[in-house]
């Protein structure tokens, strides 16, 4: 929730940088742009500050919040001896992990599916919208189809492979459940985005290409790849920021588990903020900024790299 | 140009206020409506329709003030309460939370109390509930909830496999645990597993309170790391590694109802999942006991509070404690959800003695055995009673680590409440 908010603001200040250059007031741009930052103040602006300053309070989200100063940030972050400190560093580092084990697969899969399509294969259109569907459904529908597919005793998974392996609650395979949900969910949108990026590219490349003598893997590395360079670059950022608010899939799949080995930050931040006991939302808020800050730096990072061959 | 944009944005901006608007009327709506309670209930189950039915029959004795029945998942509903208790508007005038989490409220002071109020209502009083219920509401001598059922932790069997394996278990009424390892030797040669491990929480407390833990002292700290506790998931740990209980990751509802279990703890409330399985010839009685001498039942209680608001009327007040009184006497419908009514009224209806749960509240001595687990910071226990209980008894958790980290986990999180 704070880290969309972020991000936008990013998208923003470019919009109000280009107009601030011009001398004379013009209105109409900031009439086109008003409805959205209306909604845009209410809905992402605000409560990320809002959000911000809760960090640096003690609340029980009942009385008044009371200003703490940095107490929760030394708390979480410099308190070896602290439950939240366990679990920011436990849940970051899950986060992370998760990411690492997703995002190259959710580039790669939909790349390679959309490259296969652009071959125009017969029953493209049914493949295409095979492969899409996933994206539609909600992620508690599609968690509560896994978890039957991935049961130890019912599930078709088990019975094919004629094992009795525990996918959900034994590791390594809680992980490799929870990436292998993810890819199949998640592939449709990238997908689109790489078959767009690819109708556009002119035939007459490949044509020269193979005139030239070039190999289908040559031509795949020399000339799309390159020309796609830019939609690469928006998925690569736009899934790694996806893939960093993972909540869904391990809470309803593996619940955390095993030992809190898939338990995520997001999880830990609900639990603080919303959880069943009362609610102390300044350590929740902490953690929520900390988890924002590292989407930024490492959102920054692959900026910086892939821009970088330009 | 430039008129055109003017012209766009004022249409949109027409379409935002209209939008807004609506919003904003819906909400006025609930809540401060004049001759209407807003009744707000975590009932989005199969329940829910039992209690429209109580609703709508109340409804139909036209009351002065009419009852308008919103449920909701309960996660929702308690993240909703402080936020519109705060802002003042659209506070449900009539609220059905868990028993639980009565003294967080009250230590918030966002609840109003029934101390004066039930002065007209001389059958709204403890000899009329089931005690479990009734003594949960009463915070430092103040009435602050008036109980609508008690919904216990307990066992299912099946009578056949019973019958084959254990028929001698049912003497005493009181299934202990010895009975269910020696029938799990038996039964474990044919592939019957023993006892389902079903919700850990509730079996793990159940049977720390039977081995005399209770997950606080003295109502401030909380006792987690104890002897008591490390036995109780001793005792789990030792069912699973004999093969008496289910595989990790195994579904025990799915083993009981098709005919491969015996024992099945569960909540009363889950006999509905259990009529679809016409085959299936089961029974219910108390959750499995170490002893038969102290028996523990884990209880929880749907509780009804009035939260803080100063523009309701006295005349609202009486309203809603009209419609509290006209539930203690028609709460049959509530018992058919499989729940046990905690207003003994109920207790005389032949139809309600032949419900299976009903054999918690006909018997005192067993009323005795409804053990709420009541502690301010219950929340905080609970989530880490959840995360600890399958990983210790499944063996991935060493469980002295287990439970001291729990304990050290319950503690900071309510240092942390107490910064200020």
């Amino acid at each position: 929730m704070i880290n969309t908010g972020v991000n936008k603001e990013l998208n923003m200040s470019a919009v109000i940088e280009k107009n601030s250059g011009k001398k004379r007031f013009n209105l109409s741009p900031y009439l086109y742009i008003g409805p959205h930052l209306i909604l845009f103040a209410i809905f992402f602006l605000f409560p990320t500050l809002y959000g911000i300053y809760i960090s640096f309070t003690n609340w029980d989200l009942i009385g008044d919040p009371e200003f703490v100063g940095l107490a929760n940030y030394k708390e979480i972050l410099f308190n070896h001896e602290s439950t939240f400190y366990d679990q920011l560093h436990n849940g970051l580092g899950n986060t992370f992990k998760f990411v690492l084990f997703t995002v190259p697969a959710c580039i790669i899969v939909p790349l390679l599916l959309a490259a296969g399509l652009n071959t125009r294969p017969k029953g493209l259109k049914f493949f295409q919208a095979l492969f899409y569907m996933p994206t539609l459904f909600s992620v508690s529908a599609v968690m509560i189809v896994f978890s039957m597919l991935f049961s130890v005793s019912f599930g078709p998974i088990n019975h094919f492979l004629n094992v009795e392996t525990n996918w959900l609650s034994t590791q390594p395979y809680a992980w490799i459940t929870l990436v292998v949900v993810t890819i199949w969910w998640s592939i449709g949108a990238n997908m689109i985005i790489y078959q767009a990026a690819l109708n556009g590219i002119s035939r007459d490349l490949y044509e020269a290409a193979s005139i030239d003598g070039a190999s289908s893997i040559q031509k795949f590395f020399r000339i799309t790849l390159p020309s796609i360079r830019a939609q690469i670059l928006y998925t690569v950022v736009i899934t790694t920021i996806a893939q960093f608010n993972v909540y869904g899939q391990p809470l309803m799949l593996t619940k955390g588990g095993p030992t809190s080995s898939t338990s995520v930050l997001l999880m830990y931040i609900q639990q603080n903020a919303f959880g069943s006991g009362i609610s102390i939302a300044g350590i929740g808020s902490a953690m929520a900024v900390i988890l924002g800050l590292c989407i930024m730096v490492v959102s920054a990072i692959q900026f910086f790299f892939l821009r970088q061959r330009d | 140009m430039k008129r055109k944009a003017v012209l766009m944005f004022s249409i949109l901006f027409a379409i935002m206020m209209a939008l807004s608007g609506c919003s904003s009327s819906s909400s006025s709506s609930s809540g401060s409506a004049k001759n209407e309670i807003l009744y707000w209930n975590p009932f989005t189950g199969p329940d829910g329709e039992n209690m429209k039915q109580i609703v709508n029959e109340y409804n139909k004795t036209n009351p002065k003030f009419k009852i308008k029945n919103v449920s909701m998942v309960a996660d929702d509903m308690y993240k909703k309460i402080p936020t519109v208790v705060n802002s003042g508007k659209g506070i449900p005038d009539l609220t059905i939370v868990h028993a639980e989490r009565i003294k967080q409220f009250v230590g918030n002071d966002l609840l109003t109390t029934y101390d004066d109020k039930l002065a007209d209502y001389p059958e709204i009083k403890a000899e009329n509930y089931v005690p479990a219920g009734w003594d949960i509401g009463e915070i430092n001598g103040s009435r602050y909830s008036v109980p609508l059922d008690v919904h216990s932790f307990v066992m299912y069997y099946n009578k056949d496999l019973l019958e084959k394996y254990a028929p001698n278990a049912l003497d005493d009424n009181v299934i202990t645990f010895d009975e269910i390892k020696e029938a799990g030797e038996m039964s474990k040669k044919d592939k019957i597993t023993g006892v389902g491990i079903t919700w850990t929480r509730p079996i793990f407390l159940s049977i720390y309170n039977q081995l005399g833990g209770d997950i606080t002292s003295d109502g401030e700290t909380p006792t987690l790391n104890t002897p008591e506790a490390k036995e109780a998931l001793e005792l789990l740990k030792g069912l699973i590694d004999n093969k008496i209980a289910n595989k990790d990751g195994e579904d025990p509802g799915q083993l009981f109802k098709s005919g491969k279990a015996i024992f099945y703890p569960e909540g009363i409330w889950m006999q509905n999942s259990l009529k679809d399985s016409k085959k299936l010839n089961w029974g219910l009685t108390n959750f499995p006991q170490i002893s038969p001498d102290k028996i523990v039942n884990w209880t929880s209680s749907h509780q009804f509070v009035m939260f803080k608001d100063e523009n309701r009327s006295k005349e609202k007040t009486k309203g809603i404690t009209d419609f509290l009184d006209f539930v203690r006497e028609n709460s049959l419908p509530w018992a058919k959800a499989g729940q046990n009514p905690a207003s003994l009224v109920t207790l005389e209806n032949p139809e309600y003695q032949d419900l299976p749960q009903s054999f918690l509240v006909k018997d005192p001595e067993l009323q005795k055995s409804l053990k709420i687990f009541d502690y301010k910071y219950n929340g905080f226990v609970a989530e880490e009673i959840d995360k600890l209980v399958g990983d210790a008894i499944y063996g991935k958790l060493d469980i002295t680590k287990g439970l001291k980290a729990a304990q050290k986990a319950v503690e900071d999180k309510i240092a942390s409440n107490n910064k200020k």
